[in-house]
């Protein structure tokens, strides 16, 4: 007896071996562990993605209605410029967001993930940095002409000066390489376009206000 | 007396070989049993632990695509641009043929009733539309504007036509809660608000009817 052990040993341990390193490939392919390894709900990317995106939208906006106030080539061209990258940009963010899987929305208040706190009655409640207030829209609405080059300029300053806190954030921070990375772009961009409006608004005798 | 002493000394021999192989048969035994034993926790503990992280896997994904408890969906519906009026099948509408212009829907409060045919559009832009009528405590009217005025995407009106107190629509999707304080309007709220059943993504929720 003990001699037929001592020949299939070597065959039984083996057996054994294959079909435990089959069973541990088959569950690590179905389980993908990997794949759980994109950012969470309330990580610094993902609050990225959803603020940035909200805070592009205004740029947006506000860029459109600049171009409905003013016949000035040169804010008008800013503003063409500041709605096809900031739209852009915010697919991106949006896409991101869907493929992790993450919701739109937080139930965080804007910029918790930048890890302190916001002092919210500084920042006007809700309102991330740099952002417009719906009276400062109806402004710029009503505005015309210079009047209405001026406000944007300034709004977009303000708006810009934000936009660059928060993407220096991210772009420390973030995880994924990708957003890092995109995020980084956004601060170089956004800091070269705050030089820009300021020479602007000095040819228009104000300044950031 | 020397055949004896040899025959004993075979015996005592023979009797030694025999312990020998017995407690050869035993170890044998022992390592046998220990390594199946071994083999069989090894294997119960991969293909059990396996499958819990299968099956924690599954739930997830489940959960994810699970819908929100309570809600009604309504599947195909019409996306047309028209621009006579609508007869909706359900109070609030939550799609079909709509307005070419959308109602403003970002953070958007309506103190007044609005055209359903504008406010699907919104729908179709992936927004989530929040809706009360006089059943509704002024206490949770407020706590919904107040959610609205910081939630991307969503919009509130009156809706004095709907048979409960507060309703959520999203296109396709509804739920009808008591009370604001209701978990499920959150959940609604994270799972709809620009989600995968925006047949528009990237739409505009600004630039249409505004309040």
């Amino acid at each position: 007896m003990s001699g037929d052990l001592r020949r299939w040993w070597p065959a039984a341990l083996s057996t054994f071996v294959a079909l435990w390193l089959a069973v541990l490939t088959l569950v690590v392919v179905r389980t993908e562990p990997w794949r759980s390894e994109h950012p969470g709900k309330e990580s610094v990317d993902a609050g990225f993605a959803r603020d940035m995106a909200v805070h592009h939208q205004q740029a947006v906006e506000m860029s459109f209605l600049v171009r409905d106030s003013t016949g000035d080539e040169s804010v008008r061209r800013l503003a063409y410029d500041i709605i096809n990258t900031q739209a852009n940009q915010r697919g991106m963010l949006l896409a991101r967001l869907d493929e992790w899987k993450l919701p739109k929305t937080s139930r965080e208040p804007p910029m918790a993930w930048m890890g302190h706190e916001m002092d919210h009655a500084a920042h006007g409640g809700f309102r991330m940095p740099g952002m417009a207030t719906d009276a400062q829209l109806d402004e710029l609405r009503e505005a015309e002409g210079k009047e209405a080059e001026v406000l944007y300029l300034q709004l977009m300053s303000a708006h810009h000066h934000g936009g660059v806190d928060m993407a220096k954030a991210a772009a420390e921070q973030a995880e994924d390489r990708e957003l890092a990375s995109l995020a980084e772009g956004m601060v170089s961009s956004q800091r070269s376009e705050i030089t820009l409006m300021a020479s602007m608004l000095k040819k228009r005798g104000a300044n950031a206000g | 007396m020397g055949s004896k002493n040899k025959s004993k000394t075979a015996d005592a021999r023979r009797a030694r070989i025999e312990e020998m192989r017995r407690a050869d048969a035993a170890r044998d035994r022992r390592h046998r049993i220990f390594a199946i034993t071994a083999g069989l926790v090894i294997l119960t503990a991969t293909v059990g632990g396996g499958w819990l992280l299968f099956s924690a896997a599954e739930e997830e994904e489940q959960a994810k695509a699970a819908p929100v408890r309570g809600e009604k969906t309504w599947d195909e519906l019409d996306r047309d641009h028209v621009e006579e009026d609508v007869d909706y099948p359900m109070t609030p509408a939550v799609g079909g043929k709509h307005n070419p212009v959308w109602a403003n829907c970002d953070s958007e409060v309506y103190t007044k009733e609005l055209k359903e045919e504008n406010a699907v559009h919104s729908l179709e832009h992936g927004a989530v539309w929040i809706s009360y009528n006089d059943k509704a405590s002024a206490g949770d009217v407020k706590a919904l504007t107040q959610r609205v005025e910081r939630t991307t995407y969503t919009f509130i009106s009156p809706v004095s036509g709907q048979s409960g107190p507060i309703t959520l629509s999203a296109w396709g999707h509804q739920l009808t809660v008591e009370k604001a304080s209701d978990a499920r309007v959150g959940e609604f709220i994270d799972k709809y608000v620009q989600g995968e059943q925006t047949p528009e993504p990237g739409a505009a929720c600004t630039g249409g009817v505004p309040a």
